[in-house]
């Protein structure tokens, strides 16, 4: 895994000293609040409604038992004993005081973390397939690339001030789980004819206000000229990205406005001048920085079958839980095993400080010290020995995370909403809550399958609703909550934004609501095995609406 | 009619302007502008500003049933119960973070 090397621990100690010098004096008055909520927000300390938020990096989604220990220290410490899991990969604590920032900022750099880049208009934290550095149909271990952008990107002088925020997600897997259209740079591993590994790169992409599919502006990047080529797209942005009007100022609406090909010529041109330049990537430097990333020392061993359906009999949870929650892995012998922070029930993405300790000692003792933290709000041991497997969900079981439900219908992501979120216009987790407590059996959601659920609220989208199969979005409406509801969208390769089918729900309506809808595709699909988004996209809307809104 | 609201600015919490002029924690306690009160609310605007400790600081239109305060926007019925799901207690002041104008 990469180590800060002394120019980054410097930085961030040099950071956090500077920021307990400006709490210092917001505290004794010298500072005021206008002056210092921009310093608290390049640090990433926010205002929620009930409370201070903190919002933690966790580049590229990799975390060490060591950092995941710290993470629940913090909790302990200086919160209420928990955190909540975010889909941009992060970690947000919702109570921390002012006068304790320094010393949780002083403990996460003791951990080679920080809470740089989680705000403001610059590039923010990269983040990638939950499952890097070990799916089996991976091309390559984005990290490593992942890791130069972050040197690159933080805190570039170019680039502190952009138009507005800005995110870049890659992917080194064809199968895209990073929801890489949906950021303003998506990146895809991708062969050239002489079968060298390069990228594919997406722009204008996003989700929000305006939601856009990225768009291919370049099939293949080598990766010497990546940054060159990244460079090129921030400054045709930075030049002619619309600082008049925040609404407009992401980088989807001045390709969308502009067109695909104005701003691929002019990137083109920057390019031709910066290419070969300083950005250049030699290949030691990527094997250098790649290093740090080499694969455990697996061991070498036969591809070991499970039984699942032996499982099942025996142990029906578990039989469920390898049924649901393991990924292939690239070396025979291993899995990926995905640690659903979604129990029947629960607030999406929480994670007590005991439950953080647990999957620290889980990836200490089975996972090569490593975990991931996915989009999707789950956590991930990478690589674990099937033949651990039992052990591992006894483990589980006792810190209660063993829920066998990744990719099922109670698998939601939920954004904090008007729980805790300022900017919020209903909630989210009650909501999420209660479409779990509905498709609770276990039996049921193996009927219903592969179905994704996101919601969001308010159109910020941080839930990314708009990409769910089913979408939630939570408006205001006369004072109240009202829910509007999408369907159709997929948030992978085949991307596609879900499409509001009528007018919006009461919150006590929408279990029903999907209930209908998940009826309507369970009479329709062709086999048990066609998926709902499948079902959807042969059927069209017609039978969603009908479900929703009845035939009048 | 209106209450004047924020948060602290070392704990965060959330706070509203009481009859004493002191920001504290409850709801109930919150001082009631009317419609024809406009100038000592906005002279509570001004002087909380000074402090320079309650941040957020918002105007918020309330009603009365049976004597108790409701906020009429449902954030700010959130804001005045803590997040409901799971529920979990506002967050308090400190000793030291206890503001007046
Ligand atoms: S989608 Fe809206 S409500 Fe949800 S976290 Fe983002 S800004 Fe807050």
């Amino acid at each position: 895994m990469y180590r800060y090397d002394e120019f980054d621990a410097a930085f961030v100690r040099e950071r956090t000293a500077q920021f307990s010098d400006q709490v210092r004096r917001r505290i004794s008055g010298e500072l005021s609040e206008d002056q210092f909520r921009p310093l608290r927000l390049m640090n990433g300390l926010y205002l929620q409604l009930h409370a201070y938020m903190l919002r933690v990096a966790v580049p590229y989604g990799t975390l060490s038992s060591r950092q995941m220990r710290m993470l629940a220290h913090l909790a302990r410490t200086y919160d209420r004993g928990y955190g909540h899991f975010t889909t941009r990969q992060n970690i947000q604590y919702n109570w921390p005081k002012l006068r304790d920032i320094p010393s949780i900022l002083a403990d996460l750099a003791s951990v080679e973390m920080h809470a740089i880049q989680t705000s403001g208009n610059c590039i923010r934290n990269v983040t990638t397939d939950q499952f890097a550095g070990a799916a089996a149909d991976e091309i390559i271990d984005p990290r490593p690339v992942g890791e130069i952008l972050r040197q690159w990107s933080s805190l570039h002088p170019e680039f502190t001030f952009l138009p507005r925020k800005f995110k870049i997600a890659l992917t080194g897997s064809p199968n895209d789980r990073a929801a890489i259209k949906f950021h303003d740079i998506g990146l895809m591993a991708a062969l050239n004819g002489a079968g060298e590994i390069g990228w594919s790169v997406y722009v204008g992409g996003g989700l929000g206000r305006t939601p856009m599919i990225g768009k291919l502006i370049n099939a293949y990047v080598p990766h010497e000229h990546l940054l060159s080529y990244l460079e090129s797209i921030m400054r045709v942005y930075n030049r002619y990205g619309r600082r008049d009007n925040k609404y407009k100022a992401r980088i989807k609406i001045l390709v969308h406005e502009e067109g695909l090909e104005t701003i691929k010529a002019q990137v083109e041109e920057e390019f031709a001048q910066v290419r070969g330049g300083r950005l250049t990537l030699p290949q030691e430097e990527l094997d250098r920085i790649g290093a740090y990333f080499a694969p455990p020392p697996f061991k070498s061993l036969p591809v070991a079958a499970i039984d699942i359906a032996r499982e099942k009999i025996l142990d029906a949870a578990y039989g469920s839980w390898l049924e649901n929650n393991l990924h292939p892995h690239r070396v025979p012998g291993y899995v990926s095993v995905t640690i659903s922070l979604k129990p029947i029930g629960a607030a999406p993405g929480d994670a007590t400080d005991a439950q953080m300790e647990a999957v620290a000692d889980l990836a200490e003792r089975y996972s090569f010290d490593e975990l991931r933290v996915s989009h999707e709000q789950n956590l991930v041991l990478p690589h674990v020995l099937v033949s651990d497997l039992p052990a591992v969900y006894v483990a589980l079981v006792e810190a209660g995370l063993a829920e066998g439900n990744a990719g099922l219908i109670s698998d939601m992501i939920a954004c904090p909403g008007l729980d805790y979120c300022a900017l919020a216009n209903a909630r989210s987790i009650p909501i999420a809550q209660e479409i779990s407590r509905r498709f609770a059996a276990p039996e049921r959601q193996k009927e219903i399958g592969a179905l994704k659920i996101k919601i969001s609220g308010c159109i910020n989208a941080c839930g990314h609703h708009h990409v769910g199969h089913i979408g939630i979005l939570g408006v205001e409406k006369k004072g109240t909550e009202l829910y509007q509801i999408t369907v159709g969208g997929d948030g992978t390769e085949a991307a596609a934004i879900g499409k509001i089918l009528g007018p919006g729900f009461e919150a006590e309506a929408v279990p029903a609501a999907i209930e209908r809808l998940v009826e309507a595709y369970i009479a329709r699909r062709q086999t048990p095995d066609e998926p709902f988004i499948s079902a959807y996209r042969r059927l069209g809307d017609a039978p969603f609406k009908e479900a929703l809104y009845g035939t009048a | 009619m209106d209450i004047l609201t924020g948060n602290e600015l070392l704990s965060g919490a959330t706070v509203y302007l009481d009859t004493e002029g002191r920001w504290v924690e409850d709801l109930q306690a919150a001082r009631i502008f009317l419609p024809e009160e406009a100038e000592a609310r906005d002279a509570a605007i001004a002087a909380t500003k000074k402090t320079g400790r309650i941040l957020s600081l918002e105007v918020e239109a309330v009603k009365l049933v049976d004597r108790v305060v409701v906020p009429l926007r449902i954030r700010e019925r959130i804001r005045a119960a803590g997040p409901t799901a799971p529920a979990f207690e506002r967050q308090h002041l400190d000793e030291d973070s206890h503001v007046s104008i």
